[in-house]
């Protein structure tokens, strides 16, 4: 008797706890809160920091300012650890305590999540990363990849080099390094395409995960000297491949990375072996930015910054103020429209309704439509050049047609038949 | 006094061999699984199904393990790639049509196959050999997915799994789908508590102990090590087959890497090897302990008002969890179901044991 006692008191308390967790949210209600599910122990850690402390700074500013409408903005960090069940239970519970937007910044856990934010009709946010495909807004209904999608970037970067090579690439050959998991072959299939209609070899150079052995494939390129190289790789993925470029003679300014290859990286590749490299890039690099500086001035030179200072200076800081930039602006529109409260339906009108947003002058403005939920994608080529990254070219977004193909047939195949 | 012995005698082979010797153990078990048929109307749906519900799938997919791991004495470090083919193979055969009925049979028969044909080749080697060869199986499996789209949809892309129907019942709601996990968790246990009974439970046993002592004994030893390998992979297939189609609702390659295979192992082992309450608490322990550990830690700096960088945040809690693991480890290094029964063994007896002393 004395368990069912003790199973009883049990059931007692989580019935109790559950109550009172919903009565705080009731008390709640009044911000405009959002979850953000990161993994921040685990795979993603090189970037979620700077994008939490850049997504609290940047709330932390516009509530000194009066918030969305009086209401101030409330963000709820969580760890998933990459791990798709945590990412669930951290989306599901946040979800029963009112939340109705998300980011969760991993893609194995976004790409999890999807089904449920569709059927929940919840608003999830999926900047920069997740299944590109997702800016279909027509079958992806809930799911916002605001910004460039990597499909977009390696068009761009081939847009970039043909601009280079005077408009042609006829007889030119394109190395592509990768980490060979689904990160790193995403953008194969466009330019494989690219390849087709260019005219242009490609040659691809699978890495082993983490990317930390490239000896091999780097010996292959100075045998087979391709005129770029464009590279998808991750954090230390970068510095390896630097080491192994100087071992092999291929020069860095023929080098084009995805965009996560940030400051920290370069001082880890050497300051003088990194000038010259190449970097597609979605956000403006630097601090000489009106919103950076003012998160300085009002928050850091008072004190009252969401985490060191010094995390500023990184390009990933950067990239975190424009994610967040577009979900408060989208809230923002969203209250201008419909009033408060704020729901997912008209979050959702907020979002489509941005027009050549620029994200506190971030990303190449974006304008995200009912069809469209990425915004243009554009992105464009910086230089490392000792000191800052120079801009190579203006913001593009080249082959949309292409782009476009891939991303109808590859959210056509997520649709289901139903009966 | 809980476990009550008194007035229990068994005359006959017939009787000395049920399941429970003792009814104490039955009747709890009958409460338990009384509560779980009712979790749906007495706990708020939260608790249902971001945590019950994957344990209980979990669980299905760990006693499979546990079969191969506790119970044959093989270790096995491929598990998750087999849940994955039954997985695929469940979600491709329901996107063709076949009823689900058949398509999570032919997730686990194909998981089977290759598990089996894989123990073919495995089975040369024993111990350490043995598992990094299953190991071999694991990146095998994940290269295969990563390099064929008509299997997984593409790179980056992901397989929503049909809608559900047994029997013609389509199962959409929450309850639903917790009743499908249970009962396949309750079939699963079932057949485990079983086996020891069973000349086969008996014949893996004596493999596990000393396979060629086993073998003079007249066991084949062989035989019975592919059997294991044949229905833990079965287990496997469709408890992949179950995890998607009432969990994730699509599938993803990473949802089955090698992280997930030593998860799996980390939840044999820390539950207890060859025992079944062990590997329930197992899997509640490394499933479900991350999250409530963060969320215990989150509502103590709330209430201290402590404010930590976000990294700082999700790694103590992580911190915590290892700990935990550690800590159990070093009470009961036989697992969490032998600290359950040294539990029980106390209670046999209490409180006629302060007797002797």
């Amino acid at each position: 008797m004395k368990l069912v006692r003790m199973l009883k008191g049990a059931l007692g308390g989580a019935a109790l706890g559950a109550a009172a967790v919903t009565g705080a949210a009731a008390q709640e209600d009044e911000a405009f809160r959002m979850g953000v599910c990161y993994d921040l122990s685990r795979a993603y850690t090189f970037i979620t920091p700077q994008i939490v402390q850049a997504g609290r700074d940047l709330a932390d500013l516009i509530n000194a300012d009066g918030g969305i409408g009086g209401h101030p903005i409330e963000l709820t960090v969580q760890d998933h650890g990459n791990e798709p069940q945590r990412g669930i239970e951290c989306y599901e519970r946040l979800r029963r305590d009112g939340v109705f937007v998300f980011d969760f910044l991993s893609t194995p856990v976004s790409l999890a999540v999807v089904p449920r934010a569709m059927r929940d009709e919840v608003v999830m946010m999926q900047s920069l990363v997740g299944r590109g495909d997702a800016i279909n807004g027509e079958v992806f209904e809930w799911v916002f990849p605001v910004g460039p999608t990597y499909w977009g970037q390696a068009a761009n970067d081939i847009a970039f080099i043909k601009e280079q090579n005077g408009g042609s690439l006829e007889d030119m050959t394109i190395g592509f390094v990768y980490l060979d998991y689904p990160f790193g072959q995403e953008p194969i299939r466009i330019l494989e395409t690219l390849a087709e209609r260019e005219g242009f070899e490609l040659q691809l150079y699978p890495v082993p995960l983490p990317g930390n052995d490239q000896s091999a494939t780097w010996t292959q390129v100075r045998r087979n000297q391709p005129d770029y190289m464009i590279s998808w790789l991750l954090a230390n993925g970068h510095v390896v491949a630097s080491r192994e470029m100087q071992r092999n003679g291929y020069p860095i300014s023929q080098y084009i990375a995805v965009n996560w290859l940030n400051e920290v990286d370069i001082e880890n590749i050497g300051n003088e072996a990194a000038t010259g490299i190449l970097r597609g890039t979605n956000v403006v690099g630097g601090q000489d930015i009106p919103i950076i500086q003012e998160i300085i001035a009002e928050l850091y030179e008072e004190g009252e910054g969401n985490g060191p200072r010094e995390m500023i200076n990184d390009v990933y800081y950067n990239t975190g103020v424009a994610m967040y930039s577009v979900v408060f602006e989208a809230a923002r529109l969203a209250y201008e429209a419909d009033g408060w409260p704020i729901t997912p339906e008209s979050m959702r009108r907020g979002l489509r309704s941005l027009e050549e947003y620029d994200a506190n002058g971030l990303f190449a403005p974006v304008t995200v439509t009912e069809s469209d939920h990425g915004g243009g994608g554009r992105t464009r080529v910086e230089m490392w050049d000792g000191e800052t990254w120079v801009p190579q070219n203006d913001w593009t977004a080249a082959y949309q047609d292409v782009i476009w193909d891939v991303v109808d047939q590859y959210s056509s195949e997520f649709t289901l038949e139903e009966d | 006094m809980f476990y009550r012995q008194s007035g229990i005698r068994h005359t006959d082979y017939v009787s000395d061999s049920k399941l429970f010797p003792i009814p104490a153990d039955r009747n709890l078990l009958l409460l338990i699984l009384l509560i779980a048929l009712a979790a749906p109307f007495i706990l708020a749906p939260f608790y249902v199904n971001s945590y019950i519900l994957p344990w209980l799938i979990w669980t299905a997919a760990a006693l499979g393990l546990n079969l191969v791991i506790g119970w044959a004495g093989q270790l096995h470090l491929g598990y998750a790639a087999l849940m994955a083919v039954g997985a695929y193979t469940s979600v491709h055969a329901a996107r063709f049509g076949i009823p689900w009925e058949g398509a999570l049979l032919i997730g686990g028969a194909l998981s089977a196959v290759i598990g089996s044909l894989f123990a073919f080749a495995a089975l040369r080697v024993k111990g350490l050999y043995l598992a990094l060869t299953t190991l071999a199986l694991q990146f095998v499996m994940d290269w295969v997915l990563s390099h064929s789209p008509t299997i997984t949809g593409g790179s980056h892309a992901s397989l929503q799994a049909p809608t559900f129907r047994l029997l013609g019942q389509a199962i959409t709601s929450d309850a639903g789908r917790y009743y499908v996990a249970l009962g396949w968790c309750v079939l699963v246990t079932i057949f485990l508590l079983n086996l020891r009974r069973t000349g086969l439970g008996r014949a893996l046993v004596a493999v596990r102990e000393k396979d060629y002592a086993a073998a003079i004994l007249g066991v084949n030893s062989f035989l019975y090590k592919i059997i294991a390998f044949a229905t833990s992979a079965f287990i496997a297939g469709i408890s992949g087959g179950i995890l998607v189609v009432c969990y994730y609702f699509l599938v993803t390659p990473e949802q089955f890497t090698v992280a997930v295979s030593i998860q799996l192992l980390a939840m044999v082992i820390v539950g207890g090897l060859a025992s079944i309450i062990g590997t329930y608490l197992g899997v509640g322990l490394i499933l479900l302990a991350p999250g409530v550990v963060n969320r215990l830690f989150g509502a103590l700096a709330g209430y201290f008002d402590l404010r930590f960088s976000p990294e700082t945040f999700a790694h103590i809690p992580n911190a915590v969890y290892g700990a935990l693991i550690i800590v159990f480890l070093i009470i009961e290094p036989m697992g969490l179901g032998k600290i359950y029964r040294n539990i029980r063994d106390y209670l046999l007896v209490w409180p006629f044991d302060q007797l002797k002393k």
